[in-house]
């Protein structure tokens, strides 16, 4: 299997320009996720790989193959092998399921018995054999959507692109449907562009993610790193929940640095390279703030602020406080509830802080 | 998971290497959209160089000598009767215009999304009319309801009824026009519904929308290019059209446009060429204008994407009680538009007279059928019709087809220009068609040897049809969702591939619409044959204008009945060899 390399591909509608020179590599194997909010270009993208639109510059390679280069190579999309999976799935409807799968077989003249078997193995492979007569509008959401899936392996392709597959599945069957596609990919090992708005999708599939907004690239890194050391307030807001602090920093001692809140008459200590100063965002994920009892914090507990708690949710596994910090308000997530009246002694740890630069 | 531990499809990919592709293609998809572009444009635009000319030429371009002049455009525009024959044809299409958009609309969305009674039967009877050359409607219409028509003098004679309109004025005209122009609406519309996905609908009920309100809050607004279409076509069609006024107008002395024309061409001596081309070019250039209009109101057509992949079906609306009373309001207005003046015409065609003094049982006949046997003029051009209709029919099918993909789904740099291409010709009157095509001929063709086939004359009616095909086809191509071909693309199609097996296949419902259209109005057109027609190449639409003009009604009846026959043959069969199974 190739890998991906996107160099320098811009796109532009008229005046709305979509992708700004976006670099991208994908390596042979992964499963690599575009993430962001709608209309950041992720169907753009993968269109340009796909070969359904040509960007106005750049150049995309398969490995070695330079299937687009500028205005001088432009490959059909019929020649590059990719398979995808279209976010409306774009199953035939005049065809059956089996027809569907058979159909890029069919155009690569593989001989009928040959082609039989295959369709077969690859319907056995998204488990819907027993289907092989039905046509689409006797299948459900989910069963449509496997079938394109099938449809897209059926001649092995050199790329695999999805574009929200799941997008019109129900929870339950999105969350096994994400377990299954990622175990099916990881067995077949083929290269492989998923493309989401959903956040927890994309940390449970990936194994790199890249995070888009308004066709430039926010951050490229593991789940791990994208939710643990995001690079910009963007990633850590758009990446699950994150409490954002706006306030003023002033170089502290030992390579701290302290940052007054608004309305908040103690500053927060915060880890700091070289000379932290002036005006910052500081962000710290609701499930590291630490709840203490009523009784107090341990004397060498930091940034311990009591707060007003606004109001009180329960989540099924979590509850989630809205709290007031100065003039801002704080989520604070726990396992257990912690009832003690209207108010919360909460500490801030340095190390679940991170600090941005201004707005 | 049920799979033998593979760990790539890659290898089990039977026979075949892991880099086998897709064959080339030798002719790249471009080169053969050029071919088309080119070949569209010089049969849609070519035979209107010459009226082009020949309005800013002083003599007959068939005389040498002669000089540019604006001398023909000064004297159409300055001749008062000009201006009263576009004031009234412009009347008379606006009225046709709206009285059969309403009714199209309306019947295409009460007959196929709700359970009125008997909306299948209603709607067969509301298309009867295409079926028939207007011609023989008009005299079933005269035959029944004019003033000393049979039904209206019996209802005067015998009840407190009468016929309230007089089909010697504009209204009356544009009634009889409407009978001939809603159902073409209601085709064009038809498609388009039946295309939604009920699911657009669904949204709106689970918005809080009653079942009825969901139907015309999101179904009816997607039919805009649709109703656009359609009324644009019908509006240039009736603006256009011959024989009403001919016929109809004589009495009063109505003139339209097109009685202008043919008088100043036919009537004068020596013909007014001079002033009828530039009547043509004035026509043209309404025309063009109308266009530009169209597509500003259309907008985007992929706004109007209603099939996705994902497949559904079609769910009808439950009117209550109130299906009752619109079920009788359906059935006198078809009873009275179609139902009569259809019974007139069969009437006409097997009695030797029609009058309520005397019951038809006493006059019944076959000679007028006789009569058209025994011509041999007459049965030449029966058989010649429909030479022209089924190969022309078919052929202009395959080519609005392929114009529409390369116009709508290709990359192709002058895919606009097709799409404007194929609609323009409808705009230009018949007449002023048949015209061109002489002229082109003579030019062309000296020899006379294409001009003196029917070949020619089938060229003329099919380049007249690629609109009304088009129209019916087009919204049936917008509503395939882009995504379906893409997938092709990527699954390894070219992009002639991709067209083939999935838009074009998916469409073929819509190409065998298209085809019966095609058909029936190749069957029935007359006025281009007018400069086309020659002894050996006579076309039943021509003969029967002749033969009305002469008004021998019931012979023109009776080729009407035996149209009826031969398109209700062509209907039926259509269903059963087209008939395309319904997951398609
Ligand atoms: N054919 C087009 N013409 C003009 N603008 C377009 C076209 N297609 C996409 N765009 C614009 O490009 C931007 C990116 O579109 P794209 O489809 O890539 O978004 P996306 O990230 O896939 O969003 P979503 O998650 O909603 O699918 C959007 O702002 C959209 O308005
Ligand atoms: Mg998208």
């Amino acid at each position: 299997m190739p890998d991906l390399t996107l160099t320098k591909v811009a796109k532009s509608f008229g005046v709305n320009v979509v992708l700004h020179d976006l670099d991208l590599h994908v390596r042979d194997g992964e499963l690599f996720t575009l993430l962001g909010p709608s209309g950041c270009g992720k169907s753009t993208t993968l269109w340009s790989i796909a070969g359904l639109h040509s960007p106005d510059r750049g150049t995309i390679a398969f490995g070695d193959r330079v299937v687009f280069d500028g205005g001088r190579i432009d490959v059909a999309p019929e020649r590059r092998n990719c398979g995808v999976v279209f976010q409306s799935y774009a199953v035939w409807p005049h065809l059956s399921v089996h027809d569907n799968v058979a159909y890029p077989l069919k155009l690569r003249k593989e001989r009928r018995p040959a082609r039989a078997a295959r369709v077969r193995e690859v319907l056995e492979l998204v488990e819907l054999a027993h289907l092989e007569h039905r046509y689409p509008h006797e299948l459900s959401g989910g069963q449509q959507q496997r079938v394109a899936l099938a449809r897209a392996l059926a001649y092995p392709p050199d790329l695999l692109l999805l574009d929200e597959p799941f997008s019109n599945l129900d929870a339950k069957l999105r969350e096994r449907a994400r377990e299954w596609l990622r175990a099916l990919q990881q067995r077949i090992g083929v290269t492989t562009v998923f493309v989401t708005h959903d956040q927890d999708e994309a940390l449970s599939m990936s194994d790199r993610i890249m995070v888009m907004d308004q066709g430039r690239v926010r951050q490229v890194g593991t789940p791990e790193e994208i939710y643990q050391e995001p690079a910009d307030v963007f990633v850590a807001d758009f990446v699950g929940t994150v409490n954002v602090l706006p306030g003023r920093a002033a170089p502290g001692a030992n390579g701290t640095a302290q940052v007054w809140l608004d309305g908040l008459g103690l500053p927060l200590v915060v880890p700091a390279g070289a000379g932290l100063d002036g005006d910052v965002r500081l962000t710290v994920r609701p499930e590291r703030i630490v709840v203490h009892p009523s009784s107090g914090a341990p004397a060498d507990a930091v940034n311990v602020v009591t707060v007003k708690v606004r109001s009180r949710a329960f989540l099924g596994d979590h509850y989630r406080y809205v709290a007031d910090l100065g003039e801002r308000e704080l989520v604070v997530r726990t396992l257990a509830p912690v009832d003690h009246g209207s108010e919360l002694i909460v500490e801030l740890p340095p190390d679940a802080i991170r600090v941005f630069g201004p707005a | 998971m049920t799979v033998t531990a593979e760990p790539r499809p890659g290898a089990a990919a039977p026979g075949s290497g892991r880099t086998r592709r897709p064959r080339r293609r030798f002719v790249p998809a471009t080169a053969g959209h050029y071919l088309i572009w080119i070949v569209t444009l010089v049969v849609v635009v070519g035979p209107v160089v010459p009226i082009t000319l020949a309005s800013f030429w002083s003599t007959p371009l068939y005389r040498s000598g002669g000089h540019l002049t604006l001398g023909n455009f000064r004297d159409l525009l300055t001749d008062p009767a000009w201006w009263s024959a576009v004031g009234n044809s412009a009347a008379f299409a606006a009225l046709t215009t709206v009285s059969s958009v309403l009714f199209g609309v309306g019947a295409a969305v009460l007959l196929t999304r709700t359970n009125v009674p008997f909306r299948r039967l209603f709607a067969g009877v509301l298309i009867l009319p295409v079926m028939l050359p207007g011609l023989v409607l008009i005299v079933g219409w005269m035959a029944m309801w004019a003033p000393s028509g049979y039904v209206s003098s019996w209802l005067e004679i015998n009840t407190v009824l009468w016929f309230p309109v007089d089909l010697y004025t504009l209204p009356g005209m544009a009634l009889v026009a409407t009978t001939v122009a809603a159902p073409t609406v209601f085709l064009f519309c038809r498609t388009t519904v039946l295309a939604i996905d009920p699911a657009l609908e669904d949204a709106a009920r689970s918005a809080g929308a009653h079942p009825l309100r969901a139907l015309v809050s999101v179904t009816v607004p997607l039919l805009r290019p649709a109703v656009l279409n359609s009324a644009l076509l019908v509006f240039a069609v009736s603006f256009e059209v011959l024989g009403l006024p001919l016929i109809l107008g004589f009495s009063n002395d109505i003139t339209f446009v097109s009685t202008y024309l043919y008088d100043n061409w036919i009537n004068a001596a020596p013909p007014n060429q001079g002033l009828v081309s530039a009547g043509a070019v004035f026509l043209l250039l309404c025309v063009s204008g109308l266009l530009v209009l169209r597509n500003r109101l259309v907008g985007d057509v992929s706004r109007y994407t209603t099939v996705t992949g994902k497949a559904t079906g079609t769910r009808v609306v439950d009117l209550g009680p109130v299906r009752w009373p619109l079920a009788a309001v359906f059935a006198t207005v078809l009873g009275v538009l179609v139902v009569v003046p259809l019974a007139g015409v069969v009437m006409s065609a097997f009695t030797s007279i029609l009058t309520p003094y005397i019951t038809p049982w006493s006059v019944l006949t076959t000679a007028n059928f006789a009569a058209i046997a025994g011509n041999p003029i007459w049965s030449e051009s029966i058989v010649n019709s429909l030479l022209i209709a089924g190969v022309g029919g078919l052929l202009a099918t395959a080519a609005i087809a392929v114009v529409s993909v390369v116009a709508h789904r290709s990359a192709f740099r002058f895919r606009g220009s097709l799409q404007q291409a194929v609609v323009w010709p409808r705009m230009m009157p018949g007449l002023v068609t048949g015209m061109a095509f002489f002229w082109s001929f003579a030019i062309l063709d000296p020899s006379g040897a294409v001009r003196g086939s029917l070949w020619g004359i089938g060229l003329a009616f099919a380049v007249r049809s690629l609109a009304l095909g088009y129209g019916v086809f087009y919204p049936a191509l917008a509503a395939i969702g882009e995504d379906l071909d893409r997938a092709a693309r990527t699954s390894g199609a070219t992009w002639w591939q991709a067209s083939v097996s999935v838009v074009l296949r998916l469409s073929a419902p819509a190409m065998a619409a298209c085809f019966v259209l095609l058909f029936v109005s190749m069957l029935n057109d007359a006025d281009p044959a007018v400069f086309l027609v020659t002894d050996r190449t006579p076309v039943m639409g021509l003969t029967m204008l002749q033969l009305a003009a002469t008004s021998t009604g019931g012979a023109v009846a009776a080729f009407g009945v035996i149209q009826m026959v031969i398109t209700l043959a062509v209907l039926a069969a259509g269903r059963i060899f087209l008939g395309v199974r319904a997951h398609a």
